[in-house]
């Protein structure tokens, strides 16, 4: 019987539902009622002009910022609500963010061990294998007993990435992956993350790289002053946008 | 033949030194030097304070002159570091033989007061008694106070209302009490309400309870040093507050903790010395039991060096783990 209901929750398309989502800060209005769906496997890009709200819904999504109403879904499990113990979700989403955010006082492989170590309750020989293959699979193995502080802002980034997946999420959020990297770098991190799409991983990603969006996404969603204007494939976004705003928007970055 | 040489060596220092201005050059600072030792000689009056104007002005005049050649080296950025070293070191040296020398002191009496090592004998099983007692009472209050320093640090850093009211008026109210009063009230007035301690360990109470006050506020300030991405990081991954807090904050915290840490942890060894006033058999009591037995203050200088020994090895350690927590900077 238990079995049952739990193929038919892994059956379920959507892996986020979002429903009337509203957070304030302050008196401040950000997320206006937003509604989003995300099934699995998707790569969903959020595009939008600065103070949208794109990042303030990401981290809604696992409760970095504490939601004021609204529904969130996270593979059927409603977590706008104290009783629920977050940090049980959150191992199950991984979450890059802009200025990479590593722990600077471990090395490269202290710092994807960690969690795996300290939450998952693993072996750290395990954990280091893990670790090392993640880190052999973003291309800074060699760096693995380095600290972040030798490294490029890109293999950083891409070390965050591993960090993340160590976990084993079954979704990924990128908040601004490549914003605060060179050009140069910026490939080799939206390569790691074209690999990562393609293994069929549900991705949330906020970003600007068009490019990378055209052709990795299956999803985009447009987000103007705490709503969703605009849903649908890349194509259909970027070509032939219905709301006026968005071809606004995108006329001002294409 | 000897005056080639002198050419040859006139030539060299013209092309080494010869952009020096004129009183940079050893052409000038060695003449120097020797005219002003033997003009030191002929014109430096007796021992003893210098009896009129003109002896004093001799005094005067021969130290600024020394003390002028060696700042001519010590500023000067091409000068070899040995001989700046020497020099530095020279000239305060010559600081104090003048002193000694034309201060007028009466350094018989003072030795026989205050360095006076025939009165030492079998004070030194006092010392160590003394000593014993110190360490026990700073090693135990040390780690009462960082403990509990701790724990009020981390609840301070939550920022909650309720905790912050009750937090900051312990902080408030131990931090600004003088610790003799302190020791005072623990020892004297406690018993009235029922609550007995020895002395010792009232003296150990009144230094956890200040030396925890200031503690709070340095764990405070390291840890609220650290940026909150880093919490937020750490959270994403699944980890929980007191894993990010003991995993991801503190061992970064450490870093800027240590320096004020270290001050403090100093002047709790010194401040040891104020349970003296409650009968606390440490090493200042006994160097106070020994200058009434020997009717000289010499114990109380000797102590002095005692403390001085002890701290010195404690921030010469807290100075090592400083470097080795900066390792993960970079430079």
């Amino acid at each position: 019987m238990g079995q049952k209901i739990d193929t038919q929750k892994n059956e379920q398309p959507a892996i986020i539902q979002v429903s009337d989502l509203h957070k304030y800060f302050g008196n401040f209005h950000v997320l206006k009622g937003l509604n989003a769906e995300i099934n699995r496997g998707e790569v969903v890009a959020m595009i939008g002009p600065s103070g949208s709200g794109k990042s303030t819904f990401l981290r809604c999504l696992n409760r970095l910022e504490e939601p004021t109403t609204g529904s969130i879904k996270i593979d059927g499990t409603e977590i706008v609500d104290h009783r629920i113990d977050i940090n049980k979700i959150r191992t199950e989403i991984g979450m890059v963010f802009q200025d990479y955010n590593l722990f600077p006082h471990l090395n490269v492989i202290q710092n994807v061990t960690l969690a795996p170590v300290n939450v998952r309750r693993m072996k750290y020989k395990e954990a280091e294998e893990i670790g090392m293959n993640l880190l052999e699979r973003v291309g800074v193995a060699e760096k693995a007993k380095q600290y972040p502080s030798n490294l490029s802002g890109g293999q950083q980034q891409r070390v965050a990435i591993a960090r993340s997946l160590a976990m084993q999420p079954k979704i990924m959020f990128f908040d601004e992956p490549t914003s605060a990297l060179d050009p140069e770098m910026i490939r080799e991190v939206l390569d790691v993350m074209r690999g990562l799409a393609e293994s069929g991983m549900t991705m949330v990603v906020v970003s600007h790289e068009l490019g990378f969006i055209r052709e990795a996404s299956n999803k985009v969603l447009v987000l103007e002053d705490g709503l969703v204007i605009e849903e649908g494939t890349p194509d259909k976004v970027f070509n032939h946008a219905e709301n006026q705003r968005t071809q606004q928007f995108l006329s001002m970055i294409l | 033949m000897k005056s080639t040489l002198l050419e040859r060596l006139k030539i060299h220092m013209n092309e080494r030194y010869g952009h020096l201005p004129w009183f940079r050059r050893y052409e000038f600072l060695v003449p120097g030097l020797i005219i002003t030792f033997l003009l030191s000689l002929v014109i430096l009056p007796e021992q003893g304070r210098p009896e009129n104007v003109m002896s004093f002005a001799a005094v005067l005049l021969i130290f600024m002159l020394f003390f002028g050649l060696a700042i001519l080296i010590i500023t000067d950025r091409e000068k070899p570091v040995f001989l700046k070293r020497i020099s530095s070191l020279l000239i305060i040296l010559l600081f104090f033989v003048f002193f000694y020398q034309f201060s007028g002191t009466q350094w018989d009496r003072v030795r026989y007061q205050f360095l006076n090592v025939e009165k030492l004998e079998g004070v030194w099983p006092l010392y160590l008694n003394g000593l014993l007692v110190t360490l026990k009472l700073s090693a135990i209050s040390a780690a009462a106070a960082m403990a509990i320093g701790l724990i009020l640090g981390i609840l301070r850093s939550l920022h909650n209302p309720v905790l912050e009211l009750i937090l900051s008026a312990y902080i408030d109210f131990f931090r600004a009490m003088p610790l003799i009063v302190n020791m005072v009230i623990v020892f004297y007035a406690l018993p009235f309400l029922g609550i007995n301690l020895n002395a010792f360990w009232s003296a150990a109470t009144s230094l956890i309870l200040m030396n925890s006050a200031y503690q709070a506020e340095i764990f405070r300030s390291g840890i609220e040093s650290i940026p909150k991405r880093q919490v937020e990081a750490a959270r994403s991954l699944g980890l929980r507050p007191m894993q990010a807090m003991r995993l991801v904050i503190l061992p970064q915290a450490v870093r800027v903790i240590i320096p004020p840490l270290s001050n403090n942890l100093v002047s709790l060894v010194k401040d040891t010395a104020v349970a003296y006033v409650i009968t606390v058999p440490e090493l200042l009591t006994k160097a106070r039991h020994a200058v009434v037995w020997k009717r000289n203050p010499t114990p109380i200088i000797i102590s002095m060096f005692i403390y001085l020994a002890t701290l010195l090895p404690l921030t010469r350690y807290t100075r090592f783990l400083e470097n080795r927590s900066k390792r993960w900077v970079k430079r």
